[in-house]
């Protein structure tokens, strides 16, 4: 169930068999959800953390006039929110952008596995640095980047994730999502996505259709978005 | 609600729509568009470029032309006149 996880874990370090089964056990229950279900509300108590195993899942943020900020995309395989362990309640939501299923593992869990297993909470320190690195990429990219290279940027992003959980076949891959999830990721409109997608198209970067992103040219389509792959942390190393 | 259909149509060719969304009414569709050729425009802009010319054209599912926003409506443009001032 939670292989894709392990996956993830396992590109960045080794796992011994009792660490694995340590994970395993520290899951409670599974849910499913359907797409665009709002599960955790900035605020509210939680006391578990969520595994993301089928689907995308995001953090968010949204203005009073209705404007929506995306400020991280979740792959299967990736905790929505290990940091909900230690901060307890949260400054932002998490919601589906399709249908998911999860795995629960309690906080108090959690608590079990950094009072037993050291390594295996140093493991999930990287995770919560990752994502902190993931944030400052995109903080580039809303901040600096020409709407070609964020699209870009991020079609290179999720290309490496999702590959290191084995979602992706040659330089293709799924991707469930609609405009407006992609402009709310992006700090664009859906129109202007619209357009940017026709324009990476042109250039036989990308195409961006029927769920499915093809990468035609991936080292011309990182130069354009000056990816290097370097804040994801790819090494296999002890940590 | 009704689904729109909000196709680009400028200099560099046609962006057509295959996405599609709902809207409470036409007036916010077109709302999203002015939002949308804001977005574009000022991306352009920022590369040292400003060209008016293009519209987003209003369609409906049954690939009904509705309504167009020429890029221009989406601005309030004010501009030195010819003495300079």
């Amino acid at each position: 169930m939670i292989e894709k996880h392990l996956m993830k874990l396992r590109a960045r370090d080794e796992l011994s068999d009792a660490e694995e089964r340590a994970i395993i056990a520290a899951v409670s229950e599974y849910r499913d959800y359907p797409t665009d279900r709002t599960f955790i509300r900035a605020g509210e108590e939680l006391e578990h953390s969520t595994l993301l195993l089928e689907g995308m899942m995001c953090r968010y943020k949204d203005l009073s006039d209705g404007q929506r900020q995306i400020t991280e995309l979740h792959v299967p395989g990736d905790f929505a929110d290990m940091h909900s362990f230690t901060l307890k309640h949260l400054d932002h939501n998490v919601m589906t952008l399709t249908p998911c299923r999860a795995a629960i593992v309690p906080h108090e869990r959690l608590r079990t596995i950094t009072e037993q297993f050291p390594h295996l909470t140093r493991i999930y320190w990287f995770g919560t640095n990752l994502d902190a690195a993931i944030h400052r990429e995109w903080e580039v990219s809303l901040g600096r980047r020409t709407a070609l290279a964020k699209v870009a940027h991020l079609f290179c992003e999720l290309y490496v994730r999702l590959g290191i959980v084995g979602l992706t076949e040659g330089t293709s891959y799924e991707l469930k999502l609609t405009q407006t999830d992609l402009a709310e990721s992006l700090g664009l409109t859906s129109v202007h996505v619209n357009r940017t997608l026709r324009e990476l198209r042109e250039q036989g970067l990308v195409e961006f259709r029927g769920s499915r992103v093809e990468i035609s040219d991936l080292p011309r389509l990182e130069r354009v978005a000056e990816f290097s792959p370097d804040y994801l942390y790819l090494e296999k190393r002890p940590r | 609600m009704p689904v729109y259909f909000l196709h680009v149509r400028n200099h560099t060719g046609f962006a057509r729509d295959d996405e599609g969304a709902e809207f409470p009414d036409l007036e916010a569709a077109r709302k999203q568009a002015v939002e949308g050729i804001r977005s574009i425009l000022s991306d352009e802009m920022k590369q040292g470029m400003l060209d008016f010319r293009g519209r987003i054209e209003i369609a409906t599912e049954d690939d009904e032309l509705v309504d167009a926003v020429p890029f221009r409506a989406a601005f309030e443009i004010h501009m030195e006149d010819d003495r300079g001032a």
